[in-house]
Parts: structure tokens; C-alpha cells; sequence
């Protein structure tokens, strides 16, 4: 209850101290979701691919989203772009797999943000290790906005964690990478390594969280929300 | 949107029937449409909505199909469908949907799976198929029969012809004539006396001068060999083959219920197995034996991939030892001369119970029915030695703990075994026991049955109601348990830091075939193989009926996973083990692999209560 508040009271204030009407609208549009349950709450899972781990001066390649509506994963609108970066993917492009040339047709950095913020409008975020994607994105729509810009997520690597130290096991080295988090719910193996299916994969391990967390009572977003 | 964006989605629809005959961009447009759901255990059912009916494909997981009534309809898994009735008949939602194990689960919208339908006729063909076998109610989980024609029941005449004993040759003939039949069964006091065949009439009647008013049991067979209406077609084979007939009567608790000729077999089959025993029967040396023997896992790979019931493989492949055994016994006896005096081979263990899977070592022994003096000493060591030997050539190595006629130690008079078996009986010392488990599922397979008979009864005289003996076999069987762990999950076996899996030998069938033999010494039941103990002792109420058809079930379960197992390893070219590795298994069959252990667990439970009195 009290976690509860407190979000939604840094999120008034977020929404009352920026001078950008879309910012403001997006803040505004969470705070209604908090105390839904979880399976009455939009969501869109999210992952991104970058040239490397530093939010500093790495840059953002690609970005994978793929809305959850009613406790399900809605394909039909998921979505997968590829962004514009400074200079070249260099040594990256072994992880990703996206080459300098797949990049022309990308959208800049700025466009990128925009839809992002339109197309996650009124949803909340899930990432696994969310503190990663979303250092990058904000310093993203910091840079497009001109002020700072602070998002919320639900991380299905800290919900994880949550889970496994409350059942007292030992948190093995790899025992929380997203692979390893999807094979304790036997879901299936995911080859590619592209953000959409990277996205895909996240969300489908919140759903399989929730089911095994929510039993009999039902678990409201806010909860989740690290 | 390039096509393989959702590409581990698109390449699981393009393995699974009917979704690979869409063309790839229809293909796409499929996955595009889907949604993607997650049901848990912990809310039971899957919440179908009425209003919106959809097609679930389910992706991972196991789910149960169950009508209003809560029959079962079908157990699904990976790659399996739900939800396509109400679809195709737009009626409303009747069915539920149990989870028992937590799955995801795809959807299909009812607009584009109707587009799929009217674009590709197979998609169409497939779910109309599926729609009309789920009508049927046609379960699709349990292992194949061997096909009920291998039953002899299926092949038998049903209403068998029958008169009195008291009857003359001339009524019975008259009666086989009117009923164009070659055999009548001969009945005294509703009980079958005897059979009488063309042949008995020829011999014993015509050949002999008697005249038609001779008495039928003057003429007839007299306690004819008979078999039950469930044996295998196969057994019945055998069995005409060793005595040289061409008429079985087939009996049911004590009633005879019809009668199986030879032509009825050779109508029904040619098969393989028994091509198999005639080949070794046929054989007059040692070297084409063996080379014979060399079919002997084709053949159980064979019966593996007809999917035959594995209790069926077990005597299948018992049987083909059994043939070598005394093939081998009389090829030596032809260089050895007669036996200086009546013997048993007898087979412990698995050869016991009829259960021999791939790479079963021997376990054998000799009954004598009297001392041996010098000459018969020297006599039954060079058999012993030949037919051992042989085995071992023929495949079945040596048993390692030397439990072989070859060893001295295990070539003994009836007197001898009686006191071996005391020693077991009266002081059950728990590791002695551990040995001696394999002696109490002993099978004649060569020599008088009486002789044996006279062995068995005694031993099941003193282990009957024998509650020391019966409490230290129990305790013994508890040693080990089925492998799983707390919250259900399967405990698996290690070699350093390789996983071996999951022993299905030791850790499931050895443990029910434990459980059944304390039951069966308890109650003083003849039978040896696992499946027909506890048919016997669900008969004779010892075990309820409930807990006895769950017993045999995973009995028949753990040991087909065990075959299918290493049919996998045959055709890959891995050694034959019995571990099982979980993660190769589907949710749905690792979930009944599950509850299988679970009965092992509960029936060890239950012999612990009845036999070990913990204070």
C-alpha cells in the first residue's frame, strides 16, 4: 500500500514539474494503472539492442515492443524498429546481428523517441534488467525533450530474484539471465536474438510469473514495480 | 515487417500439422493474428470465454480436455489444439479445460481461422477430422495394443461345442458334423473333462475296431492343455507347436468359453516372433544359434516402434529366451546323452517374471530331483557349462553374481533348494534378502512341472502369512525410492558432473515388481510375471481395485518409457542405459511420468503399513 503511494506521488510530481504537455500527459496516463490488478492493466513489453552496456556513450540500435492487453501478448501489434546511430555498429554487430547497412533505412534517434513515447502511452513498461533499457531511453527522451525525463518499469529480472530468495535458493551465477528465468517455467527456447523476440520472450516470462505468484489473490501492478 | 521477425513463433506453426501446408506469407499473416497467454495451475481451469470462442494452440504445458460431466475427452501437450469445436460448430463452450501443468498457450481469432480454413482445403480437412474424432470421444493417450487381433480371444470360436462325458463317439461325431467343427469339448459336472478331435476319432476309434457306441472319454484327450481368453495368439502358438496340437481350449474361470484351432491362427497372422522361435528350433549347432540370436534385437526394436504394450515385449522376448534356453539344453543332451535322472532348468528374475527387456544378463539354476552320484555330477556340470556358455554367445552375458547352473552352488535336489529357501524364509536378515529377492520369481523353463510344482508349493507354504519374513521383504523393497523429491520434483541420478537422468530400471519397475512379489508371497500366489500378480491380487482382494489398476498402469508405463527410451538410443547409435533424461520429455509425459512414480510412492506407503509394524 504505502510503495503504492509513493509511486503515484512521484509521478503527480513528474507530471506537475514538466513543461512538456506529452511528458505530462504520459506520467498522468500510469497513475490510474497502479491499483488494477495486473491482468486489467496495459502493458508492453519492451527490449532494446544497443553498440554496448554504457547508457554514457553506447547508442540504441533497435527497440522491440510488444503490447500485453488482458493478461495476453497481442502480436498483431508488436512492433520493431531500427534506429540511427553515430559512426559505426563495429564489434556489436556479433551480438546483434544488425549491420551498418540494415541501418539506412532507420529511423534517427529523435523519431525513434517519439514513437516510442506514443506507442507506450498509457501502458506500463516490462523489461528483464530494466535498469539497463531504461537508463538508455531516458537519456533518449532527455536529448529529444530538453529536460529530464524518469521512467518506471516492471523488471522480470528483479521479480525473479524476489521469487527465488523467498523460496530460499541460492541465486547461482547466470540463474537470473532471461534464458535461464524462462527454462524454470518451461518455456520454450528462443533462438534468434533480435529486441522484438528478446521483448516477446520478457513478456511472456511476466505472464508465466504472474500465474505462478498470483495463486489466489490477485497481484496489482504497483507490486511489481521496483 | 520483414517475414521472419516472429520467427520462433512462424517456426513452430510450420512443424505442426495442418499449419505447414499455409504458404509462408499466409503463414505469417497467422502469427501476426495470434495472442500469446500463460495459464498457471493455480486457477485449474482455463477461463474460456462463451462470448469469444478462439482456437488455442497450446505451446507448452500439459491440459486435460474434460466433458460437463467431467469425463476425460483428451489429454493435450505440445502442439496439440483445444477450443476448434465450438468454433466448427458454433455452438457454445460445454467442455472444460483442466491445466496440469503450467503452459503457453497461443490463440487464434475465430475471423482469421476461418480465412485459413476457406484459403487451404487441408487446414479445413484437419480440424472437420478432429472435430469428428473428439465426437468419439477417442482418447489418444494410452499405449497401442499389440492390435486386439493378438489376442487369443479375438481369433477363438466363441460358443464352443460341447456334450457329456457320458455321451457316445457316434452323438459327439454326429454333433462335429452338423457343426462342421473338428473338435468337441468333452464336460463333466459343467467342468472340462477332455477334448475330442478328428484325429482321436481316426486313431482311437476307427484304427482301434471300436465300434460308435464306445464312450467319449474312452476316446478322448483327458485334461487337455488350455489357456486363458486373454493370452497372447502368440502363446497359444507356442504351445500347440511344443505338444504338437492343433486344438486349444480356451478357459475362464474354470468355464471353458470357446476353442482355438491352428488354422484360426493361420488366418490371423504371420508373426514375426514366432518366426523367430521356429528358426531357433530348427537350428543343429551352436553357431547357427547364435547367429540367430542376432535377430533378437532387431526384433525388440520391432516391437518397440509398433509401439506394442511393453508387459507384451516382456513375453515376447522371455519367450525367445525360454526357446534358446531349451534348445540349447537339448543340442547339449544330443552330444551328452540322456540325463542320468529328471531335472529343472529354472530362471530367476527377470527370465522369471517374463519381463527381459535389451542386455539382460542370465540368472539360472538346476533342480534335481535326487542326489547326484558321481556320474551325474560330472554329467550336469558339462550341460550346465555347455548351456551357459551358449547363453552368453546367443547375448546373455553372465550374471555377475554368478547365480548360474553353472555354479555348483545353484545345481541342487529338491531337498537342497527347500533348505536354501528356509534359511531366506526363517531368518529374513535384510541383506541376504537383497539377494535373494531375484530366487522368489522362478519360472520352470525345461523338465516335469511336477517336480518344480513340488518346490513352489513349498516355498509359498512357508512364506504365506509368514508375517517375519513378509515384514523383512518389505523393509527391503523400501530401500529405495521412486525419484522424486519435495514439491514433485524428479530427482535425478549423477555421474560427477554429468546428469545420467532418471534410473526408470531401479527407481520405478524394480520397485512395483518388489511391491507385487511381498503381496504375492504374502497370499501364497503362484505367478511370477509383475502384471499378472496383480491381476490375481486384485482378484483375490488383496489389493482394492482401484489402487490395482494404477499399480499396473504405471507398472506398463514406466516400463514403455523405458523401451521407447532405448528404441531412441538404438536408432541413435547411443549405448542402451535405463536413464531417462526429463528435459527430452514433453510437459504432458513428464507430467504422467510424474503421477506414475507418484503410485510407486503411495504403494510402497501402503506396504510399509501392511507388512512393517513400526512401533
Amino acid at each position: 500500500m504505502l510503495h503504492t503511494q509513493v509511486l503515484k506521488s512521484r509521478l503527480c510530481w513528474r507530471a506537475f514539474r514538466s513543461h512538456k504537455e506529452q511528458l505530462k500527459n504520459y506520467y498522468q496516463a500510469l497513475l490510474p494503472l497502479l491499483d488494477k490488478p495486473l491482468n486489467q492493466v496495459p502493458m508492453v513489453a519492451v527490449d532494446l539492442e544497443m553498440t554496448g552496456l554504457d547508457a554514457a556513450f553506447d547508442q540504441i540500435l533497435s527497440i522491440g515492443l510488444v503490447p500485453i492487453r488482458d493478461g495476453q501478448l497481442v502480436l498483431a501489434q508488436a512492433q520493431h524498429k531500427l534506429v540511427k546511430i553515430d559512426g559505426s555498429v563495429g564489434q556489436s554487430a556479433t551480438i546483434h546481428g544488425i549491420l551498418d547497412n540494415h541501418l539506412k533505412q532507420a529511423l534517427t534517434p529523435e523519431a525513434a523517441m517519439e514513437w516510442f513515447l506514443e506507442a507506450t502511452l498509457g501502458k506500463v513498461l516490462v523489461a528483464h534488467h530494466a535498469p539497463l533499457d531504461l537508463a538508455f531511453l531516458q537519456n533518449g527522451l532527455t536529448s529529444l525533450l530538453g529536460e529530464k525525463v524518469s521512467l518506471i518499469a516492471i523488471d522480470t529480472l528483479a521479480v525473479e530474484r524476489k521469487r527465488l530468495l523467498r523460496q530460499h535458493e541460492v541465486l547461482k551465477e547466470g540463474s537470473l539471465r532471461l534464458g535461464a528465468c524462462r527454462d524454470r517455467y518451461h518455456l520454450p527456447i528462443y533462438a534468434a536474438h533480435n529486441a522484438l523476440i528478446d521483448a516477446l520472450a520478457c513478456g511472456e516470462l511476466l505472464l508465466a510469473q504472474v500465474a505462478s505468484i498470483s495463486g489466489t489473490e490477485q497481484v496489482k501492478a504497483a507490486e511489481l514495480i521496483g | 515487417m520483414d517475414a521472419s521477425e516472429l520467427q520462433p513463433i512462424s517456426h513452430f506453426l510450420n512443424q505442426l500439422t495442418p499449419f505447414d501446408s499455409l504458404s509462408p506469407a499466409t503463414l505469417e499473416r497467422c502469427c501476426r493474428a495470434l495472442t500469446v497467454g500463460y495459464y498457471g495451475k493455480s486457477s485449474v481451469y482455463v477461463p474460456l470465454d462463451e462470448a469469444h470462442p478462439q482456437l488455442y494452440i497450446v505451446r507448452s504445458g500439459a491440459f486435460e480436455v474434460r466433458s460437463e460431466d467431467g469425463d476425460l475427452i483428451d489429454r493435450l501437450g505440445d502442439g496439440d489444439f483445444f477450443g476448434f469445436p465450438s468454433l466448427l460448430s458454433g455452438d457454445k463452450v460445454s467442455n472444460r479445460v483442466q491445466i496440469l501443468e503450467d503452459g503457453l498457450v497461443y490463440h487464434l481469432d475465430p475471423n482469421t481461422f476461418n480465412q485459413l480454413r476457406s484459403e487451404s482445403r487441408e487446414f479445413d480437412r484437419f480440424f472437420n477430422r478432429a472435430f469428428a474424432k473428439r465426437l468419439r470421444h477417442q482418447s489418444r493417450f494410452k499405449a497401442k495394443e499389440l492390435g486386439s487381433t493378438n489376442r487369443v480371444s479375438s481369433l477363438m470360436s466363441k460358443h464352443p461345442l460341447t456334450i457329456d462325458i457320458n455321451a457316445t463317439v457316434t452323438e459327439a461325431a454326429k454333433l462335429m458334423r452338423d457343426a462342421r467343427v473338428s473338435s468337441v469339448l468333452i464336460i463333466d459336472n459343467q467342468k472340462l473333462a477332455g477334448i475330442l478331435t478328428d484325429r482321436d476319432l481316426r486313431n482311437r476309434v476307427l484304427a482301434e475296431g471300436l465300434d460308435g457306441l464306445l464312450p467319449v472319454h474312452q476316446a478322448m484327450t483327458c485334461a487337455p492343455t488350455t489357456l486363458a481368453s486373454n493370452a497372447l495368439v502368440f502363446e497359444a502358438m507356442l504351445l500347440m507347436s511344443q505338444h504338437n496340437i492343433h486344438h486349444l481350449p480356451i478357459i475362464d474361470e474354470q468355464q471353458p468359453v470357446g476353442v482355438i484351432t491352428s488354422t484360426d491362427i493361420l488366418r490371423g497372422q504371420s508373426s514375426q516372433p514366432l518366426l523367430l522361435i521356429g528358426e531357433i528350433e530348427r537350428q543343429h549347432d551352436l553357431d547357427s544359434l547364435i547367429s540367430v540370436s542376432k535377430q533378437i534385437p532387431l526384433l525388440l526394436q520391432n516391437l518397440i516402434s509398433a509401439d506394442a504394450r511393453a508387459e507384451e515385449i516382456g513375453r515376447v522376448l522371455t519367450s525367445v529366451t525360454d526357446a534358446l534356453t531349451r534348445r540349447l539344453i537339448l543340442l547339449n543332451q544330443q552330444i551328452l546323452g540322456e540325463a542320468p535322472m529328471p531335472f529343472c532348468w529354472l530362471a530367476f528374475g527377470s527370465q522369471g517374471r517374463q519381463d527381459q527387456a535389451a542386455c539382460s544378463d542370465q540368472d539360472n539354476g538346476l533342480l534335481l530331483a535326487h542326489e547326484m552320484d558321481e556320474y551325474a555330477e560330472g554329467y550336469f556340470e558339462a550341460l550346465t557349462k555347455a548351456v551357459c556358455a551358449g547363453l552368453d554367445k546367443c547375448g546373455y552375458v553372465y550374471c555377475p553374481g554368478d547365480i548360474m547352473a553353472q555354479n555348483p552352488q545353484w545345481r541342487m535336489t529338491l531337498k537342497q533348494w527347500q533348505t536354501k529357501f528356509d534359511t531366506w524364509v526363517v531368518r529374513p536378515e535384510p541383506k541376504a534378502l537383497m539377494h535373494a529377492s531375484i530366487f522368489f520369481d522362478m519360472r520352470c523353463v525345461f523338465g516335469p512341472t511336477n517336480l518344480f510344482d513340488s518346490l513352489q508349493d513349498n516355498v509359498l507354504e512357508s512364506t504365506k502369512d509368514n508375517d517375519i519374513f513378509l515384514a523383512g521383504m518389505a523393509a527391503n523393497s523400501l530401500q529405495v525410492s521412486p525419484p522424486l523429491g519435495f514439491f514433485k520434483k524428479f530427482v535425478l541420478e549423477r555421474d560427477g558432473q554429468e546428469v545420467k537422468g532418471i534410473d526408470l530400471k531401479h527407481k520405478g519397475n524394480a520397485l512395483i515388481n518388489d511391491i507385487a512379489r511381498v503381496y504375492a508371497l504374502s497370499a501364497g500366489i503362484k505367478e511370477v510375471n509383475t502384471a499378472k500378480r496383480i491381476r490375481l491380487l486384485m482378484e483375490q482382494n488383496i489389493i482394492n481395485r482401484k489402487d490395482a489398476l494404477n499399480l499396473a498402469d504405471a507398472h506398463e508405463f514406466i516400463a514403455h518409457m523405458r523401451l521407447s527410451n532405448q528404441g531412441y538410443q538404438f536408432t541413435h547409435n547411443e549405448p542402451l542405459s535405463n536413464f531417462l533424461k526429463p528435459q527430452n520429455l514433453s510437459s504432458l509425459v513428464r507430467h504422467q511420468l510424474r503421477d506414475a512414480f507418484k503410485v510407486v510412492h503411495d504403494a510402497q506407503a501402503g506396504i510399509k503399513l501392511k507388512f512393517t509394524r513400526s512401533f
